[in-house]
């Protein structure tokens, strides 16, 4: 009887609860939104650094990988100490550089150095991968440059860089460094050719890159660079943060001049830098929590205060106050869960426009996520709201419970 | 033309050796002013940021080691001046201090003798004088300047500042699509909270109806209180948004440390929170009003 009481009375105001539904629903789809935004950023770095494995990254001491053109200097002699610690299961070196390309649409672009059998930096798209051995041979074309030989040497490029370098697969290409303006010359230049099209994690899908051997990005730049890295990453054995953190302290004992960075550091550096979101997401959802606890509440009072007199009928009759206050309730609940899950759904298509929007944010790696959809967000925003919703009905229940009958009788049969 | 060069690597040792202070006037040999023609002094001055200068207990005449690299040869350096780095909002989650340092000083330290980052260009006003445009000039200079260059390009001032300015516009708009969801948030409640207020008073309007007062006359009053009621409370919310903005400036500026604001409340926003909530008042108003006086007033008595 309650649950077909309580419908009747949403039923018999359709404009006014489709209004409440709808005003639930856009709460809790902000309300979504804004749990996803909260934890999404987090999730999303996270499975980015993880995503060949690496839990450490070792970087120049001070700095954050790739935030300076700061370089580790005796880097092989670092490298083989990662190697030598008996947790480290493997030791990606990675060094990054801006290089030129004399008499191509794009003039520079950056490029990775990395040892093709551990990097982390990418993923093959289509093509091939670079292969360290058996390089091609054939002659160097006319650029006054110091060539360093006629070996042509394998290159995996990101999309952006085939565009804008208008090549493609199979293309040969040369690549130099140290450019002199004066006698408008390149110290050093190479042949190289595009083996294939990558997916590089950490770069940004505006930036054209191009990855080629650590070798061969060393012999490029120079002596400067012949024992440098930007960055190494290293592997732990185990996966659990009490052993990632050990071995981050033993790196940092080891070898004093670097700063070793774990997954859940430099998560923390980046929420730190991102922290605006985060405050934004909570005021919000806050927000919009109150939105819809007032929207139900406003509602159920207006609507208890409307059934006075019928509501006064039923006690007379002999209905229990229980059963009262469980009719406003199942109302309330009513609302905010019809409310809710419109909502949750709204609020999954919503958070695909913003995502879209922030999807533009210079600097950050394509597949790099402000919302993501998670289950235990959804669950979570569903709580609250529902929550909420149970809440907000509790005062006009008891309102409509404890109202003095005879009184309510007498105001509805004078007016 | 006049060429500014800018050599800008970033110190990544930086060691504080002593943070002695001297006193308040900066030596006579170390400030940050030109010194080409005449030979460096021993202990050359820098200029630090505020910043740095407050967590590091740095003052004028404060003298520190700088040194390139973490195991690198550090220099004994003394600090000449202190500044207050421009509030840029691109910068604002960096939290790295700032050293400026004589290019051929910064040029020694780090080993890049005879080479810059980029230079700045302005051109010749005398041309602008001789009747052509700015705009023309700056063509003309980067398209000369690319003409002759190798493994350097010359951009316009502007394009790189859209480059640059491209974080806030992602950012605007994301704050325009979640002030949108807002929007229709708000206008969905107080459609809802306006059509219950004027259902609420169904038996006052069948009085009313009932005296022989016109359904018009009873629409054009229900409408006028709608909207009083909703410049009321748009103003109640001007007020509560200042005060917020007013927090979350005061919150951010401390946490950032920079004079920047973060939240602006402008007349044209003050006026477009207005203007919508009094239109969706007044229709919200209409709507329940003439939803109500097409009942017969018996019917709404419950007759």
């Amino acid at each position: 009887m309650r649950a077909s009481l309580s419908f009747a009375t949403l039923r018999h105001h359709p404009a006014r609860t489709l209004l409440a539904i709808a005003g639930i629903a856009v709460a809790a789809a902000l309300l979504l939104d804004m749990v996803m935004l909260a934890t999404g950023m987090t999730d999303s770095f996270r499975s980015l650094l993880l995503v060949r494995g690496y839990q450490l990254r070792v970087a120049p001491k001070g700095t954050l990988p790739f935030d300076s053109e700061a370089t580790i200097e005796g880097a092989d002699r670092i490298v083989a100490t990662l190697r030598s610690m008996n947790n480290i299961v493997a030791v990606s070196p990675v060094l990054g550089a801006s290089i030129t390309l004399p008499d191509n649409p794009l003039s520079s672009t950056f490029a990775i150095g990395i040892e093709p059998r551990v990097q982390g930096d990418y993923a093959v798209e289509s093509g091939a991968d670079l292969d360290p051995g058996a390089p091609l041979r054939v002659h160097a074309q006319g650029l006054s440059t110091r060539s360093l030989g006629s070996q042509v040497i394998s290159a995996v490029v990101s999309s952006r860089f085939l565009e804008r370098s208008r090549h493609a697969i199979g293309d040969t290409i040369t690549i130099a460094a140290g450019i002199d303006a004066q006698l408008r010359e390149v110290r050093t230049s190479r042949r190289v050719v595009i083996r294939g099209v990558a997916r590089f994690h950490y770069v940004p899908d505006e930036t054209p890159v191009m990855a080629i051997s650590l070798g061969e990005l060393r012999a490029l730049l120079g002596n400067n660079y012949r024992d440098r890295v930007s960055l190494v990453m290293a592997q732990v054995a185990t996966n659990d943060s009490t052993s990632v953190e050990s071995a981050r302290l033993q790196i940092a004992e080891a070898i004093p001049k670097v700063t070793a960075i774990s997954t859940e550091t430099a998560i923390r550096q980046v929420e730190e830098r991102l922290s605006y979101f985060r405050q934004l997401a909570f005021v919000l959802g806050a927000i919009s929590l109150s939105m819809g606890f007032l929207l139900v509440s406003t509602i159920l009072a207006m609507s208890v205060n409307e059934r006075r007199g019928e509501i006064a009928v039923m006690r007379a009759i002999g209905v229990q106050r229980t059963s009262v206050l469980g009719m406003v309730m199942l109302e309330s609940v009513s609302l905010a869960a019809v409310g809710t899950v419109t909502g949750m759904l709204l609020g999954v298509l919503t958070a695909r426009w913003l995502n879209t929007i922030l999807g533009d944010f210079p600097g950050l790696p394509p597949s790099f996520e402000f919302f993501v959809w998670s289950a235990t967000a959804t669950a979570r925003s569903m709580a609250l709201l529902l929550v909420a919703g149970v809440l907000a009905g509790i005062i006009p229940a008891w309102n409509a419970a404890s109202m003095p009958v005879v009184h309510a009788l007498r105001e509805e049969a004078v007016g | 033309m006049i060429v500014r060069p800018h050599l800008c690597v970033r110190l990544i040792a930086l060691l504080l050796c002593a943070g002695r202070t001297v006193g308040a006037q900066p030596p006579a040999d170390s400030s940050l002013a030109m010194s080409f023609g005449r030979r460096p002094p021993d202990v050359r001055g820098v200029a630090v940021d505020a910043r740095m200068a407050a967590d590091l207990a740095l003052g004028i005449g404060s003298t520190f080691r700088l040194s390139s690299t973490p195991d690198g040869l550090p220099e004994t350096v003394v600090v000449a001046a202190i500044f207050e780095p421009r509030a840029d909002p691109a910068e604002i989650s960096r939290t790295a201090y700032r050293v400026r340092l004589h290019l051929d000083h910064l040029q020694q330290l780090t080993g890049s003798v005879d080479r810059v980052d980029r230079f700045a260009l302005r051109v010749n006003s005398a041309n602008r004088q001789a009747g052509i445009g700015s705009a023309a000039l700056v063509d003309s200079a980067i398209a000369r300047v690319n003409h002759v260059a190798f493994g350097f390009r010359a951009y316009r001032s502007s394009d790189i500042a859209v480059q640059s300015s491209r974080t806030f516009l992602v950012v605007e708009r994301f704050h325009r699509a979640i002030g949108v969801i807002t929007v229709v948030a708000s206008a969905v409640f107080l459609l809802c909270l306006l059509l219950l207020t004027v259902e609420e008073r169904r038996r006052q309007i069948a009085a009313l109806r009932l005296m022989g007062i016109s359904s018009t006359t009873i629409i054009r009053g229900i409408v006028f209180e709608a909207a009083l009621v909703s410049l009321l409370g748009s103003l109640i919310g001007v007020g509560i948004g200042w005060t917020a903005s007013a927090l979350v400036n005061w919150h951010y500026q401390a946490v950032y440390r920079t004079p920047l604001a973060f939240a602006l409340i402008t007349p044209g926003i003050v006026a477009f929170a207005a203007g919508l909530s009094l239109c969706l008042g007044t229709l919200a108003g209409a709507i329940a009003a003439w939803r109500l006086v097409r009942q017969p007033p018996l019917q709404l008595l419950g007759r």
